[in-house]
């Protein structure tokens, strides 16, 4: 049983990695309507930031910012080169950004090498604490949990405290009123797919520390982040805390009792009946009503 | 004297492409005894690939499903049948150890056949259960999901993630499956006789597909493609006809994956993972989505492609892999054939290529509009 509280615990920690993944493609997604296939390798090129940021002696607090300056502006190429002429066809943003994901991949091979990176955590987040009776507990994922909860909270100041929020909801309930109140659509559809993909570099950034950086170390993140959104809904916040915390918790849980794989499938059939049940996910809009 | 209103039906078969395809056929199977034998073993793999490029298009392009997991269903034939010949082989050909066990299974300390395994020993009973299996894990997920209204994008992802699970299944049980080598080494297949079975089986599928798809049923398909909500409003039971043709689709992934795994003779779990599953979208997003042929001709040109071009420079091959993505989203919307046919449409009725694109972007968009994000909030904490 105590081992099961500590798996509980570290839990956490895994929900935070999800939520920090999942959150820029929830606005991306839930926002913009772009399906993101590229997420994973923004995510990525993020953590090779970071592994840049580190060879030049910074460490993962510089990296943070740096590396979701660089997805941004990443990301704001992407939109205006491709997805700027495709919001209309949203199942068709899926291949090209696949097709974006394959290139960002051998681009950055090509750069790198294809060996792997390996980014250390700061100094002061070596160690970790040890809570009576359970085994020990890094800092460096409390710290994902805390910056998974400020990212959230930046978010939602973003989205409902600012004037560019106030625009990004008026878009993505009407666009065509809110054009024509003088919103310029495109221009907001730019800047969150821009803000998005810069929340993907930051989790990047903040997931290198714990995994080797590689050029294929994106795509399971990017499939994660959709199951949350699928299972959270799409165009909540509370969708992806919710999604994110079920999974991940059920995931390491069942992953202790049985095995990764099994822990991973018996989620995925949990997701699949939990969307039968509600089709829009747990938070989702129901659209037509 | 009620007079029949006079429609122009588009013959099933026009009798110059049964002429084309005779002449094709004819030299495809004829090919062995003329050509080079690595040319041969390469149309046998494009055949399997077309015809998984045309369960791609069945579910996708006619009945407007994007499916991203239609590998796993290529994976499971390919594995059931790879699974019974490699315990055939290994029975008569003992391993370096003597051993009468598929080598992988040894090496991960197993001393006997496990006991779920040993229908497998015949190769008739794997082959039909491995068709049996994905055919009903395919009416399974339908049943769960369309009868639910859920498609589109939720579908894409969950497909998505059920190949990526299968993957990561197939590396973590290697003791049965083979794990990150797959399963090699089970004897030569690829002999004439195989090639004829496969291109027999395609030309099958291929009516199959025409016949589906040049019907009253297909008719309805691609009004529920167009606009669900009026098809169901015609009185046709939507969910119905989308697990009929999703179990139809995965039942042809799952032949060309059996027929591939005794042709290739070596399978892994690239075969079944979502790399494979896209790339198959891709063959027919550039052959021509909502077409039958269309699939071939993409599976044969980009396959083609890259086993001619990976072969000096791995790296660009997936640069021009991941541009042709963008290029068939962004350029080339119908892939080869429909963009052939758009041009001779609009000669035929003289007016600009441009315009016919433009009515067939504004029908794309229309029906994609389900997934633009759009409603009225529940909360105070919705974007």
């Amino acid at each position: 049983m105590e081992s099961i509280i500590t798996q509980f615990l570290n839990g956490f920690s895994v929900v935070a990695i999800l939520m920090i993944a999942a959150v820029g493609l929830a606005i991306i997604f839930g926002v913009a309507g772009v399906i993101n296939m590229a997420h994973g390798e923004f995510i990525m090129v993020g953590a090779y930031t970071a592994a840049v940021v580190g060879q030049l002696g910074g460490n993962t607090f510089i990296a943070i910012p740096v590396a979701f300056l660089v997805v941004a502006s990443l990301g704001l190429i992407v939109e205006r080169g491709i997805i700027q002429w495709i919001y209309e066809r949203p199942l068709e943003t899926l291949l090209a950004t696949w097709g974006v994901g394959i290139i960002l991949q051998v681009v950055v091979k090509l750069i790198f090498g294809p060996e792997l990176y390996y980014v250390g955590a700061p100094k002061i987040l070596d160690g970790g604490f040890r809570a009576i009776g359970l085994l020990p507990f890094p800092w460096y994922r409390l710290f994902l949990i805390i910056l998974a909860i400020a990212i959230m909270v930046i978010t939602y100041l973003v989205l409902f405290k600012t004037d560019l929020g106030l625009k990004v909801r008026a878009v993505r309930r009407n666009r065509t009123m809110s054009g024509c109140l003088g919103i310029d659509t495109a221009k907001v559809d730019m800047l969150i797919f821009a803000f998005g993909s810069g929340l993907a570099g930051v989790a990047g950034a903040a997931l290198a520390p714990i995994k080797s950086v590689s050029t294929t170390m994106g795509f399971p993140y990017a499939v994660d982040s959709y199951m949350v959104l699928v299972l959270g809904g799409v165009g909540s916040l509370w969708g992806v805390v919710a999604g994110s915390g079920l999974i991940g918790e059920a995931e390491t849980i069942l992953s202790f009792i049985y095995n990764n794989v099994i822990g991973k499938l018996l989620v995925f059939i949990f997701i699949v009946l939990a969307i039968r049940v509600f089709p829009k996910g747990l938070f989702g809009y129901h659209e037509r009503s | 004297m009620v007079q029949d209103r006079q429609v122009y039906k588009a013959p099933m078969f026009p009798l110059w492409a049964v002429i084309f395809a005779i002449g094709i056929v004819f030299a495809i199977a004829t090919y062995p005894y003329y050509g080079a034998a690595y040319v041969t073993s390469l149309l046998g793999k494009f055949l399997c690939f077309a015809i998984f490029a045309l369960s791609i298009d069945l579910i996708w392009g006619f009945t407007g499903i994007l499916s991203l997991g239609q590998g796993v269903y290529f994976g499971i034939g390919a594995y059931f049948t790879a699974l019974s010949l490699k315990i055939n082989y290994a029975a008569v050909n003992p391993t370096r150890y003597g051993g009468t066990l598929p080598d992988f299974m040894e090496w991960n300390g197993l001393t006997e056949l496990p006991g779920f395994m040993e229908p497998l020993q015949s190769l008739p009973f794997a082959v039909a259960a491995g068709l049996f299996f994905a055919t009903f894990l395919a009416f399974i997920f339908g049943v769960i999901t369309f009868k639910r209204h859920i498609y589109g994008v939720y579908c894409a992802v969950i497909t998505l993630a059920e190949s990526l699970i299968l993957q990561e299944a197939i590396i973590e049980y290697q003791a049965y499956t083979g794990g990150f080598n797959g399963i090699t080494d089970y004897g030569t297949h690829a002999d004439i006789n195989v090639l004829w079975l496969i291109l027999v089986v395609t030309i099958i599928f291929f009516i199959i597909g025409r016949l589906l798809t040049h019907s009253r049923l297909g008719t309805i398909l691609k009004s529920i493609r167009d606009n669900d909500t009026r098809a169901e409003f015609m009185g046709y039971n939507v969910a119905n006809y989308r697990i009929f043709v999703f179990c139809i689709s995965s039942f042809m992934a799952a032949t060309a994956g059996a027929m591939y795994a005794a042709w290739n003779g070596i399978i892994s779990f690239l075969d079944a993972g979502p790399v494979f599953s896209i790339e198959g979208v891709i063959w027919t997003a550039v052959g021509g989505r909502g077409t039958i042929i269309g699939p071939f001709i993409g599976a044969f040109l980009v396959k083609g492609a890259e086993f001619f071009l990976s072969g000096k420079l791995a790296w660009t091959w997936q640069l021009i892999m991941g541009g042709l993505f963008i290029f068939v989203v962004l350029v080339m919307r119908d892939g080869i054939v429909g963009t052939i046919g758009k041009w001779w449409t609009a000669r035929k009725r003289h007016v600009p290529v441009g315009e016919l694109i433009e009515e067939a972007d504004a029908l794309a968009a229309d029906r994609q509009k389900d997934f633009r994000p759009a409603g009225q909030p529940k909360g105070p904490t919705e974007i």
